[in-house]
């Protein structure tokens, strides 16, 4: 796979970088402390008598260690940036150094024995802290904390009180009765803390919203298992139980398998390449570029994924449709992949977080679905150039009417008002002039002029804006129409209150027109005309029982209203079959 | 006879004034907005209020909306309505109620002062006048079944006349006939259309012009 050409590339900037020989060397340290563990077990006799068969006591704690420290190693090579993977590591190594209370010198026992009871702490830090290394939010931070001061601070305080035997180097009395009551305290509240935080794990399994990619949310389910068992045990260890030894099996055996499920997730990403073969498949159909979101999708596991596919020339994202998009901030459980071809930005990925464990398979994915997300930005660029097209021919639409609007307003203030006073003068004047026949008719005359002058101005003003639209409304403008067309017309307007001004000059023109040509080419003997507003658009139909075969580009005008129309967002159409009438239906996009 | 002028072009409205001066109408007030002349119209209860349909601020609806607020609250002022175009839907609106004191003109009209003025008698006196343009627009249109194709030729200008308002002796002398045959003709009219004869002038007018309407 040429990951050069489609490389993906993390959107947040890697922080420690482990190399090889670091990973190596903890991963040789981590077998040996196995072995010292080992050791320790099998040559303190006391342990076979207070945990029971220590060679397999010995084995699930040598396992616990290094699968933490494996899991911790893959995932830090992994991913390089979080910090999950060294949590991991420390949760390996301080399981190791609780197995120093194992030892029979003085000094490993008492550091053993102080951090026996931080390990369930450790283990519910490193869930919480799933997939990034961090705990979020003041109160996850909270019960950590409150957790590693009650696990090892009132471990030292009951170390102090005794009870402990000899080899405990920080005794300074000896009281168990206060020793005890100080150790159930501490198990109650640990106990307490990891339940708290199987709730965290579960509001946050719900709160994402999404579904979770189903690895992860098995994941999530393991580490609220292990929190259960975690309880329990510390609980029953409190109430004295007599189950406790069976009770710790489970619980161990249960948080040694959280990392196992880990390692497994992240060994089924390998295996997810596979499904690189069938996007493979999927895009050799040339699928549509609505098909390619699904593909990718499939491929990766990932059903909230969505593309963005970045337009160089808007210097923006945008949706397949054009529309400019914006890309989330990290974090929310998302995460953004920008994918390059051949170094130039082609789209950005926004996927579930957890997918940066698999990206190998990201990369496979977005390496063979590069072409096919190269057209997809074509197909996004053309339309979002569409958008701007239409956007600035209904800005182009919209300064003309105001613009005829206003030259309307000028000739009914200006010269038409002019027009009708100095037609009242000349008639004055021929009052004044009675006995002059000759100037009489000459005054006559002229005011005839000037009215056909001023019938002519009507019409110009009519036809450069209604008026009679925007000051009285539709209905009212529509009813002179009705009432002077051709043939009867059965008119109904139901369309509440005034619409926006465009949409109703836009509805007249159109009206007006159609009737225009009812009467001259129709030989229709009725018509209707019905302007209905719905939920989110109004209709405009104009419907005669004519001859038909009108045609919407041999000039009869209907063309004129239909790029009106489309500038409003609306389309125009129009079925005139030979003899049977013609039908003009438009329909105009209007906010309810 | 007293009246009160609302119109926004000063040329205009003076030019009105001095018309309707001239013919012994007093002018008690001419004003430039609709919330103007709503005041003077309560406070000097004049005889006709005129009123241009588009007045400031937005020059839209305002005269019109206080045309018919005079209409509706002081059915002793008669309303003129004068504008720069004439549409049917307005004069429907404006005669809705009634034709009682009630006109509709285009603003062109003005300069036939005598008809002018005689229009403006008409409605102060409760009367109606109504466009002509209105008239033939509602007679324009062709329906199968007419009745209006049963009236001669003289009915058809009689009822013209009538619809625009004018009074029998006021269609007598316009069509120079004799206030008789006018009588004769309008009941002859009402006859063909089916409408109950009788009732006053502007009654006469409203049912009329609804029946065009139809």
């Amino acid at each position: 796979m040429a990951a050069s050409q489609a490389a993906p590339h993390p959107v947040q900037a890697p922080r420690l970088h482990p190399d090889r020989v670091a990973l190596s060397a903890i991963g040789l340290g981590g077998l040996a402390l196995g072995a010292v563990s080992l050791t320790l077990a099998l040559t303190n006799d006391a342990i076979g008598s207070e945990l029971g068969e220590p060679l397999v006591i010995a084995l699930l704690a040598v396992w616990i260690t290094n699968a933490y420290l494996v899991g911790g190693l893959v995932a830090w090579s992994r991913r390089p940036e979080s910090r999950f993977g060294p949590l991991m590591i420390v949760a390996g190594f301080l399981m190791f150094v609780t197995t120093l209370s194992w030892s029979t010198k003085d000094v490993a026992y008492t550091v053993g024995q102080a951090f026996d009871v931080v390990v369930p702490v450790l283990f519910l830090h490193v869930f919480l802290a799933f997939p990034d290394g961090r705990l979020h939010g003041r109160f996850e931070r909270a019960l950590v904390g409150v957790g590693y001061v009650t696990a090892l601070g009132l471990e030292l305080v009951r170390m102090t009180l005794g009870g402990f035997g000899p080899r405990n180097l920080l005794e300074v009395t000896t009281s168990t009765g206060a020793g005890e009551v100080v150790r159930h305290v501490q198990l109650l509240t640990v106990s307490a803390i990891c339940l708290c935080g199987v709730g965290v794990l579960a509001v946050r399994r719900r709160r994402s919203g999404r579904p979770l990619r189903r690895a992860s949310a098995l994941l999530v389910d393991a580490f609220g298992l292990g929190l259960i068992m975690i309880a329990v045990l510390l609980t029953s260890a409190t109430l004295g139980a007599p189950w406790v030894n069976q009770i710790r099996w489970v619980a161990f055996v249960t948080i040694g398998l959280a990392p196992l499920a880990f390692v497994l997730g992240l060994l089924r990403a390998r295996l997810g390449r596979s499904a690189v073969g069938g996007l493979l498949i999927d895009l050799r159909g040339e699928p549509e570029p609505t098909d390619l979101r699904d593909a990718l999708a499939r491929a990766l596991r990932d059903p909230s994924l969505t593309l963005a596919y970045w337009l160089p020339e808007f210097g923006s994202y945008a949706d397949l449709d054009g529309r400019a998009v914006s890309l989330p901030e990290p974090g929310n459980g998302s995460m953004v992949t920008v994918i390059e071809r051949n170094g130039v930005r082609v789209a950005a990925i926004v996927h579930d977080a957890s997918l940066q464990d698999e990206s190998e398979l990201l990369e496979a994915v977005t390496a063979g679905a590069g072409m096919a997300l190269e057209n997809a930005q074509l197909h996004a660029e053309q339309r979002a150039h569409l958008e701007e097209l239409r956007g600035s021919r209904t800005r182009i639409v919209d300064a003309g009417r105001r613009e005829r609007q206003r030259l309307e307003r000028n000739l009914h203030d200006g010269a038409q008002q002019r027009l009708v006073a100095l037609s009242l003068e000349l008639s004055l004047l021929e009052e004044r002039l009675a006995s002059d026949a000759d100037a009489q008719a000459r005054l006559t005359a002229a005011r005839r002029e000037i009215g056909a002058s001023l019938e002519e101005l009507r019409e110009i003003a009519r036809g450069l804006h209604p008026a009679v639209v925007s000051g009285h409304g539709l209905a009212v403008a529509l009813e002179h129409l009705v009432a002077g067309a051709a043939v009867p017309v059965r008119l109904t307007v139901s369309i509440g209150s005034r619409l926006p001004e465009a949409l109703e000059v836009a509805a007249y023109y159109l009206v007006s027109e159609s009737l225009a040509n009812v009467g001259k080419h129709a030989q229709a003997t009725s018509a209707t005309v019905e302007v209905t507003r719905r939920a989110t658009d109004v209709v405009v139909e104009i419907v005669d029982d004519g001859v038909g075969g009108a045609d919407e580009e041999q000039g009869s005008g209907l063309r004129g209203l239909a790029d009106r129309v489309e500038a409003l967002g609306g389309r125009l159409r129009v079925w005139s079959p030979l003899g049977g009438g013609t039908r003009v239906r438009a329909e105009m996009p209007c906010a309810p | 006879m007293r009246a009160v002028i609302a119109e926004d072009s000063v040329l205009l409205r003076e030019g009105v004034a001095r018309v309707l001066g001239d013919a012994g109408i007093e002018v008690v007030a001419a004003c430039e907005t609709a919330d103007d002349l709503l005041l003077e119209v309560g406070s000097r209860t004049p005889d006709i209020a005129i009123v241009d349909i588009r007045l400031p601020p937005t020059h839209s609806d305002e005269g019109m909306q206080a045309a018919l607020e005079i209409h509706a609250d002081h059915p002793g002022v008669g309303v003129l309505v004068l504008s720069q175009y004439v549409e049917v839907g307005l004069a429907m609106k404006l005669l809705a109620e009634s034709a009682e004191g009630a006109g509709y003109l285009l603003k062109d009209r003005i300069s036939d002062v005598k008809e002018f003025v005689g229009a403006v008698e008409r409605v102060a006196s409760g009367g109606s006048a109504i466009d002509p343009i209105i008239v033939s627009t509602l007679l324009s249109r062709r329906r199968s079944d007419d009745p209006l194709d049963a009236l001669t030729p003289r009915e058809r200008a009689v009822l013209e006349l009538m619809a625009e308002g004018r009074s029998n002796q006021g269609i007598a002398d316009g069509l120079v006939i004799t206030l008789r045959s006018v009588e004769k003709y309008v009941s002859s009219i009402f006859d063909k259309l089916g409408l109950p004869s009788g009732g006053s002038e502007s009654r006469r007018v409203h049912a009329v012009l609804l029946y065009l309407r139809s």
